[in-house]
């Protein structure tokens, strides 16, 4: 719990001495390049797929037919520190393709580091990472993926370090043909921009887990509308993502449960579309599940994911 | 081989018990089922039927395969060595599945690996009529779960491992074939296994979202008696306790949802006992009774437990009710002979239990019973040693902590109920748990007089006490280094660097206590005649003692046999730091130049001084501390009195005062 207030306190440096750069940044991009606007991503509909088990029931598949979604955002491991092992990472909790992928569904691996690995370098993890992101590829038969996705809440401690690993995945993933975006945190938007095709921002985990009883700790407009004024100057493309999750804590052996409201989730979309017009075009959603899908109105996905 | 590893969810889950800062004693007593029961009983079994084999007497830990095919190839029994061989292809294939390594296996390595796999299988399958039938009947399961062949696990023991003779082989294959109906959606069926295995891991797993009123109520109504109820109901209750206790935390249960879940429970396990149709309804009103007493309602509490206790169960709920009543009662009982007699009982039916069954259960039911009910309650009653005889019964440190707080004179009671015989069940139970060490006491008494400041009556006690005690005390290092003469405020008696961490055998030939005691005791009757200068110099000599055999001076050994941040003025100790500036009050009065500085600079010294001249407060406009001056604090108006010394001084101050880096922060405010 401290660790996360250390992590809020780093955040609220971090927007303050970067507020400044961004803005020298955008002046010199000014005179530069006489402010070129930034591309703009597809309207797609899209969602994340984090278990360790890839296997589709019908209900999911039905409903990833139904919204049109032709890309998903799988978790294909983690990335951990060994302790035991002079600190080196190592993969974790790999996914098992128990079925196969159809054919119709685009997959963009996604590989989650933990934030501990980016406190320094570590040789040559760019390119294990990605050889192992195409031999499970290869292994599994999925085919036609053209794009990896790195996941990491990185601060000011490990911005730079992770920002020269994404350069190193990012040449590596060209070799094989293949794109690369990475998850952006809100708090993440006073930083500079990661050298990346394009980030995804995710719009959830806003809140303080210790002040639940306040505030939703998934997603609360009140936590958000803090970081608006980032989204404009923010020079990369981005995609938007909101939760459609539960959140069950054991608290004390306390049994919490948070989810948010359809309102709650479609104020936020609309505040963040009305900052940045080009947040509407690619949505995902966190996370595909039959829980999640049968947690909300078909209304509420009609709105979330309407461009 | 488990077959539904334990979620990290879990491990956070546990890890919340385990990272309390302050013993909170809250031990779970709704104990119906173990946690561990399956893995040990698998594991120790399975290590025993390996070292029957060899042949062994020893303690038997890991499974040594090499070992096992040299006995088995000198006994001449290929089987054992063929197994055995198989048995390793097989675990190798296991932990290459299991490892996660930057390497990822090809298509080729995958089919290889297979290979491996079908070719144990195959092997295993044609050995069913060996005598080694039941291990290779468990390899062929695990073999069909790393292939993902759940259906043939299922077939294979519903056709063939069912009928085998019991063994931990055959209960090992009863817990994949679980796994597999699990897999294939048969949860239900699979529950009802991993309960009566006692296989929690796996239950917790299977249930983790969904542990609820709702899902008790559910499971009990497809099926009475179900296996996994005292699951549910031991998880249901025993949050409910967590939630309930004095950690911090627990307070958010008691919100609306949480409050009438637990309510809807107490209502439902009445209704289940009142229906009859479980067999086990001590654990249903035992839960009642304990949930009742946890949401704040004492006498239904004691009636339902009273009736608990004479209701059907296990061994585990029948016993589970008596401790419960147990903590009931000591909570709600006054102090009596007759509740001295009930307690004694029934704590040594507990250490019975203890030792019969190695349960920690009945040590955590005892710690928390006396921590948190009795130890209090003969203490107000003003049993002071039955109340410190019960803390010594559970070997915690706050025996420690209360015998060293304890006014001396009821440790000399304590002492002499000790050496006195016992008089009732509850006395000789407790008092062989009391561990008197006769230089220790003497030492103890001698400083809880020192901490009186009753120097005359500390001293006898010391003078028993002999050198070699003090030499091998933690803090002689400290003790032989450090003087009480040396004025704190001026000069700080640091150890040379790494010495606290070193071992050094000290040779102090004075016992330090004494030589205070004495040193006090003289100066303080001086003080009496003295007048003037005099006066407020001796005043000075005192406050500089005082100051350095506080908690916060350099010979806190004196007074205490640690020293932490987190000290204070203890209970029965007098507060030296006040005596010093009470002294250096006096001292100030002085007309000798010299001698006021010296105390205006000692009375603006931080340790004297608990409140701060200043605050410092968080500035969100600059992100910086901003410094608030706090002038209704002690300090600030002993710097206030400092500076006006300095302005009306001709010479102004001393360099030890115009240098000190707060004096010189305090004028910059002062200023302003």
């Amino acid at each position: 719990m401290h660790h996360f207030n250390c992590l809020r306190l780093t955040a609220l440096h971090a927007s303050r001495f970067t507020l400044h750069v961004s803005r020298f940044t955008f002046c010199a991009l000014c005179l530069l390049t006489a402010c070129t606007t930034l591309p703009e991503l597809d309207d797609e509909n899209a969602v994340y797929y984090w278990r360790t088990e890839w296997r589709l029931d019908s209900l999911e598949r039905d409903w990833v037919a139904h919204y049109d979604i032709h890309k998903v955002y799988c978790r294909y491991f983690d990335v951990v520190i060994d302790e035991d092992d002079n600190n080196e990472p190592y993969p974790n909790a790999t996914i098992s393709f128990v079925d196969s992928v159809p054919s119709d569904l685009e997959i963009i691996p996604t590989v989650y580091i933990t934030e501990a690995c980016m406190h320094q370098p570590h040789e040559g993890m760019a390119e294990r990472l990605v050889k192992r992101i195409v031999q499970m590829n290869e292994t599994h038969d999925v085919m036609g993926v053209k794009e990896i996705q790195i996941d990491c809440d990185y601060t000011l401690r490990s911005r730079q370090t992770y920002y020269d690993f994404l350069e190193e995945v990012r040449r590596e993933a060209a070799a094989h043909q293949l794109r690369l975006s990475t998850t952006i945190r809100l708090h993440q938007l006073s930083m500079p921009v990661p050298p990346v095709d394009y980030g995804v921002l995710m719009i959830y985990n806003t809140g303080d887990p210790q002040k639940f009883e306040e505030r939703n700790p998934i997603l609360d407009l009140r936590d958000v509308q803090p970081y608006l004024r980032y989204l404009d100057d923010y020079q990369l493309p981005l995609a938007a993502a909101y939760p459609v999750y539960e959140w069950l804590r054991t608290i004390s052996g306390v049994h919490i449960t948070h989810e948010v409201g359809a309102d709650e989730i479609l104020q936020v979309k609309s505040a963040v579309e009305a900052e940045r017009n080009d947040l509407r075009h690619t949505i995902l959603l966190y996370h595909l599940d039959a829980d999640n899908i049968q947690r909300y109105e078909n209304e509420t996905f009609d709105a979330i994911y309407r461009h | 081989m488990r077959f539904i590893a334990i979620s990290c969810m879990l491990a956070c889950y546990q890890s919340v018990l385990a990272c309390a800062w302050v013993e909170t004693h809250n031990y779970y007593l709704f104990h119906v089922y173990d946690s561990e029961e399956f893995r040990h009983r698998v594991h120790d079994i399975s290590n025993d039927n390996w070292r029957t084999y060899l042949g062994s007497t020893e303690d038997y830990y890991y499974f040594n395969a090499n070992e096992v095919k040299d006995f088995a190839r000198k006994k001449g029994d290929d089987l054992m060595v063929n197994y055995v061989n198989n048995l390793e292809r097989y675990l190798k294939c296991a932990s290459e599945v299991r490892a996660e390594s930057w390497d990822y296996p090809t298509k080729d390595e995958l089919a290889q690996r297979n290979r491996v796999i079908n070719s144990v299988l195959q092997y295993a399958q044609g050995k069913l009529s060996s005598r080694l039938r039941s291990q290779h009947g468990l390899l062929v399961m695990r073999c069909n779960m790393l292939l993902g062949k759940h259906s043939d696990n299922i077939t294979f023991w519903e056709q063939t491992a069912s009928k085998y003779i019991e063994s931990v082989y055959k209960e090992m294959m009863k817990n994949i074939y679980a796994g597999a109906l699990y897999k294939t959606g048969q949860t239900d069926r699979a529950t009802q296994i991993f309960a009566e295995q006692g296989d929690w891991e796996s239950l917790m797993t299977q249930f983790y979202l969904k542990r609820s009123y709702a899902a008790i109520r559910d499971e009990y109504l497809s099926n009475p008696n179900s296996a996994a109820l005292p699951f549910l109901v031991q998880d249901f209750v025993n949050n409910t306790q967590e939630a309930v206790d004095e950690d911090g935390y627990g307070k958010l249960f008691v919100r609306d949802i949480s409050t009438r879940e637990a309510e809807q429970m107490v209502q439902f396990a009445g209704q289940v006992v009142k229906e009859g149709k479980t067999k086990t309804p001590a654990l249903w009103m035992t839960a009642r009774a304990w949930m009742e007493y946890l949401l704040g309602n004492p006498v239904q509490a004691i009636a339902h437990i009273d009736e608990a206790v004479k209701l059907d169960g296990t061994d585990w709920m029948k016993n589970c009710a008596r401790v419960i009543r147990l903590y009931i009662r000591s909570a709600q009982y006054q102090v009596s002979p007759q509740f001295d007699t009930y307690l004694g009982t029934e704590l040594a039916w507990m250490q019975q239990m203890s030792k019969q069954t190695h349960e920690l259960f009945y040590e955590n039911a005892l710690d928390r019973i006396v921590h948190q009910q009795l130890a209090d309650k003969y203490a107000k009653a003003g049993r002071i040693e039955t109340s410190m005889a019960l803390l010594a019964a559970t070997h915690a440190y706050e025996y420690e902590n209360a015998l060293d707080t304890l006014e001396v004179h009821s440790l000399l009671s304590f002492i002499d109920y000790f050496n006195n015989p016992s008089t009732n069940t509850l006395d000789s139970y407790l008092k062989p748990h009391i561990n008197f060490d006769a230089i220790n006491l003497d030492d103890l008494i001698g400083t809880k007089y020192l901490r009186l400041c009753q120097w005359d009556e500390a001293i006898p006690w010391l003078k028993k006490v002999p050198m070699s005690y003090y030499n091998s005390r933690g803090y002689a290092i400290y003790a032989a280094r450090r003087r009480t003469d040396v004025e704190p405020w001026i000069k700080r008696q640091w150890l040379p660097l790494g010495a606290e961490y070193e071992y050094e055998e000290q040779h102090m030939t004075a016992n330090p206590k004494i030589t205070f005691a004495t040193d006090m005791r003289d100066r303080e009757a001086e003080l009496r005649k003295l007048k003037g200068k005099d006066y407020q110099q001796a005043c000075y000599d005192l406050a500089v003692r005082y100051a350095q055999c506080s908690f916060t001076g350099d010979c806190w050994f004196l007074m205490r046999d640690g020293k932490s941040e987190l000290d204070e003025v203890r209970a029965n100790e007098t507060d030296f730091n006040a005596k010093a500036v009470g002294l250096l009050r006096r001292a100030s009065q002085t007309t000798d130049v010299q001698l006021k500085e010296r105390a205006l600079f000692a009375l603006s010294y931080a340790y004297l001084n608990p409140d701060r001249w200043f605050e410092h407060v968080w500035n969100r406009t600059t992100s910086k501390f901003d410094t608030k001056p706090q002038p209704q604090t002690l300090q600030y108006k002993a710097f206030a009195a400092l500076i006006d010394f300095e302005q009306t001084n001709s010479k102004g101050v001393s360099t030890y005062v115009s240098r000190c880096d707060e004096y010189i922060q305090f004028r910059k405010y002062w200023k302003e």
